[in-house]
């Protein structure tokens, strides 16, 4: 039980990450940039908390300094015309110079910061549920105010609409680039709760902290079949894999590593099965 | 005062050279009908995509109730009420019917959610007021073509616009649903509203339209009455020199003396036998026990309402779709489980309906178009020949009579030209059998005719072909023998004899006559 308890803290990160990346690939330009997002968020969101002195602010301080990161890698791509890949990857590199140089300027170092005055995340009990940090809670609405966005409103229609076929959106009136700014900042918004989850619960930043995850978040969007649904399961693959070999390292003598590749592995059997899948239900139309 | 009025428009491709509009004015009342026509490349889809605002003007004013206006995207002239049904229409074929009449203007629940239920209601009660064959739930990509442009017109007529744009609206209905939508165009007409319909077909104008502007290499060739021109004037105009239809070879009822010789002995280039289609997940097989054969010299029109599955017999004749059971016989070899590919190079060519998607790669060059299939003798150990391509290319481009340069992209040609790079690629594999799915659709008189001709002439060197068309006037022009599709089975065939007219083949079109089977 304490496996399952730990693998759904562990893959909160990934599921508001994977599920901001998700609007932004069914808008039909996936953003790679989801790591720097939430880096920024993971900075921004401990130093505000120290600033203001509250966890929650930080928390809202995170997401929006992420979200406007995410309108200048947004306005950079689909109103300036720059290549995705090379945008994204420049928000990467920039998120991660940008907070090392921010760190050493206003508190000296490039390495670890600790807050001790940031109060951590606090944790509730729900019954049936078990106790988790709220963090947890907010991702599972967020992921569920997402699928209404995406299902259920006129904005995921023309969101997905723009994914399918952009040119059909502008000919009917609609501006494809203004549904995918609006995925972007949504995914802003999503990766700087990440982020900032994963400074505040430790209240301190450490320089590259992400480690990874928003490239992960990437996986798990194709991994969950590209619906909320499957984002969420995907996620949990992750979360229960890593809490696996956390426990796995000294009780197992698998080599840990070998534990931690198993989500790519089935990452890429899964990819292989769905596209044969995928191959045989359309027969070979097109 | 005219409702709208387009003052003095030019525009110059520099891409190609191409002066599409040449200080063109163009003036619309309120509560009418207005035809613009011309041949293909004359500039009228230029100057309507300007109104749009899909295209730039160089010079030129705008004019709408008498106020200039500007129109830089088609949110602007959907501001101003007008909408558009372009000839090559977008519609999102993961959506449904409903879903992308309202999309833009969703309707609302409780301020922010989608209302599916009054989309489908709207919708559903705009198609029987114009009596469309359609219903608003159901997906776009699974409809056959002339349905989804069904449901462009029921777009654009949910939104309610003021000018209504039609690009060749009629090119893939059948006769009843294009009497519908011009009782529909009266009925709109009556209401005050303005439609301009962009069309070839001089019978549509003389029947539909109030007054007519022919355009012409980019220019205005003259305004009309519909009351006060003839159709062989407005002929004249749009071609620029007389032009007599009836002279046109008719293989099919015409040189009936032929039909005779030893053509059947001849080995058949295309057999299909009991070809049944019924992918999983269809209620009813969309081919049923298909039976056809086609030989040399022989030209074989496969007509039907579309929806009939017309459009399955071409995916499964192509090899884009397999069967569900049955074979397929390509001069004399088993083709059944061949790839597109291997029928190919089995001696198959093929003239798609979805020129812009399955005919050619749009943004692909015209010289990459034309040399794909016979790509391998323009390398020479793995070096590209590129003056041979160049020189091969232009000789197609002029034995064809192509306006286009072999380094443009085909997307900047305009669709009668777009036709005849594919049909000069097509027919630059000397193959024995070649399909054609319609292939005039949408194309203008001289292009119509220039295809038209291009394939009785390719029974004249005994191909075997399959035209499959929802055009019967083509069929009966230049099929031997007619096979009649109704819902996925055979109706009838006939010989195309000077006794066969369009009332009795309708019959069996509509499932009236003929047991099926």
């Amino acid at each position: 039980m304490k496996v399952i308890h730990d693998a759904v803290s562990i893959m909160t990160p990934f599921l508001l990450a994977a599920a901001g990346g998700l609007l932004t690939e069914l808008s039909g330009t996936l953003t790679i940039a989801l790591e720097g997002f939430m880096l920024i968020g993971a900075f921004s969101g401990v130093v505000f908390a120290h600033i203001i002195g509250s966890t929650s602010a930080g928390i809202i301080a995170g997401a929006l300094a992420s979200m406007i990161f995410a309108l200048l890698y947004g306005g950079i791509t689909y109103y300036l015309k720059a290549n995705i890949f090379i945008a994204g990857l420049a928000a990467n590199l920039l998120a991660s110079g940008l907070t090392a140089m921010l760190s050493f300027s206003f508190f000296g170092t490039k390495g670890v910061i600790h807050f001790s005055d940031v109060e951590g995340l606090r944790a509730f009990h729900v019954p049936l549920l078990g106790e988790y940090s709220f963090m947890v809670y907010i991702s599972w609405a967020v992921l569920l105010l997402i699928w209404f966005i995406l299902n259920k409103t006129p904005l995921g229609m023309r969101i997905r609409g723009t994914g399918f076929d952009s040119e059909t959106i502008r000919s009917i009136g609609l501006k494809p680039e203004l549904y995918r700014l609006l995925s972007v900042l949504i995914a802003g918004f999503t990766c700087g709760l990440a982020g900032s989850m994963l400074s505040l619960s430790v209240s301190s930043f450490v320089p590259d902290m992400t480690a990874g995850r928003g490239w992960i978040a990437l996986v798990v969007i194709y991994l969950g079949n590209r619906t909320i649904a499957g984002v969420l399961a995907a996620s949990f693959v992750f979360g229960l894999s890593i809490s696996l070999s956390n426990y796995a390292q000294g009780i197992v003598t698998i080599p840990s590593d070998f534990i931690l590749a198993f989500p790519y592995i089935l990452t890429v059997s899964a990819m292989i099965i769905y596209s044969i899948w995928q191959g045989r239900k359309k027969g070979v139309k097109e | 005062m005219p409702l709208l009025s387009l003052e003095g428009i030019t525009r110059f491709y520099f891409e190609s050279g191409v002066l599409a509009n040449d200080n063109v004015t163009f003036r619309l009342n309120k509560g009418e009908i207005h035809a613009l026509v011309g041949e293909n490349g004359a500039g009228k889809t230029t100057l309507m995509k300007i109104l749009y605002g899909l295209e730039k003007k160089d010079t030129g004013k705008l004019y709408f109730k008498g106020k200039e206006i500007e129109i830089h995207s088609p949110q602007d002239a959907n501001r101003l009420g007008i909408g558009m049904v372009r000839q090559h229409f977008r519609l999102i074929d993961e959506f449904s019917v409903a879903q992308n009449c309202v999309l833009g203007m969703e309707p609302v629940k409780k301020g922010i959610f989608f209302d599916n239920g009054k989309a489908l209601a709207l919708v559903n009660r705009v198609i029987d007021e114009n009596g469309f064959d359609l219903n608003g739930s159901d997906k776009v990509g699974s409809l056959p073509v002339g349905k989804q442009q069904q449901a462009a017109i029921v777009r654009m007529l949910c939104r309610n616009d003021e000018i209504l744009i039609l690009d060749e609206p009629t090119a893939v209905l059948t006769e009843r649903q294009r009497d519908n939508l011009f009782k529909t165009l009266n009925k709109l007409k009556y209401k005050g509203k303005s439609v301009i319909l962009i069309t070839h077909k001089i019978y549509e104008i003389k029947r539909i339209a109030d007054r007519v502007t022919v355009m012409r290499k980019g220019r205005i060739e003259g305004v009309y009455h519909n009351t006060d021109v003839d159709e062989s004037t407005l002929s004249r105009l749009i071609l620029g020199h007389d032009f007599n239809r009836g002279t046109a070879p008719a293989p099919g009822s015409k040189n009936t003396g032929t039909r005779g010789e030893s053509i059947q002995e001849e080995l058949p280039v295309l057999v299909m036998k009991d070809v049944v289609l019924f992918p999983s997940g269809t209620h009813k097989p969309l081919l049923e026990n298909i039976n056809l054969e086609v030989k040399r010299g022989e030209i074989v029109g496969v007509a039907g309402v579309s929806g009939n599955g017309l459009s399955e017999l071409e995916d499964v004749v192509s090899g884009l779709i397999p069967l569900t059971s049955g074979s397929i016989t390509l001069n004399g070899r088993d083709a059944t489980s061949l790839s597109t590919a291997g029928r190919r190079s089995a001696g198959a060519a093929y003239v798609p309906a979805d020129r812009m998607r399955r005919g050619v790669s749009l943004d692909a060059s015209v010289l990459e178009n034309m040399i794909i299939v016979r790509r391998s003798e323009f390398f020479k150990r793995g070096i590209f020949l590129k003056k041979d391509a160049y020189a091969y290319t232009r000789k197609l481009l002029s034995r064809f009579v192509i306006a286009g340069e072999p380094d443009i992209p085909v997307r900047n040609l305009s669709g009668g030209n777009i036709q005849k790079v594919i049909l000069s690629r097509e027919l630059s594999v000397d193959s024995d059998f070649i399909m054609f799915s319609q292939p005039a659709w949408g194309l203008d008189v001289s292009s119509s005719k220039f295809v038209h001709d291009r394939i009785a002439l390719l029974r004249e060197r005994k191909k075997g072909i399959l035209l499959i068309s929802t055009d019967l006037d083509e069929i009966l022009e230049l099929s031997t023998k007619i096979v009649v599709l109704y819902q996925g089975r055979v109706t009838g065939t006939f010989t195309n004899d000077a006794f066969l007219t369009k009332e009795f083949i309708g019959d069996y079109m509509l499932g009236v006559a003929g047991n099926g089977n």
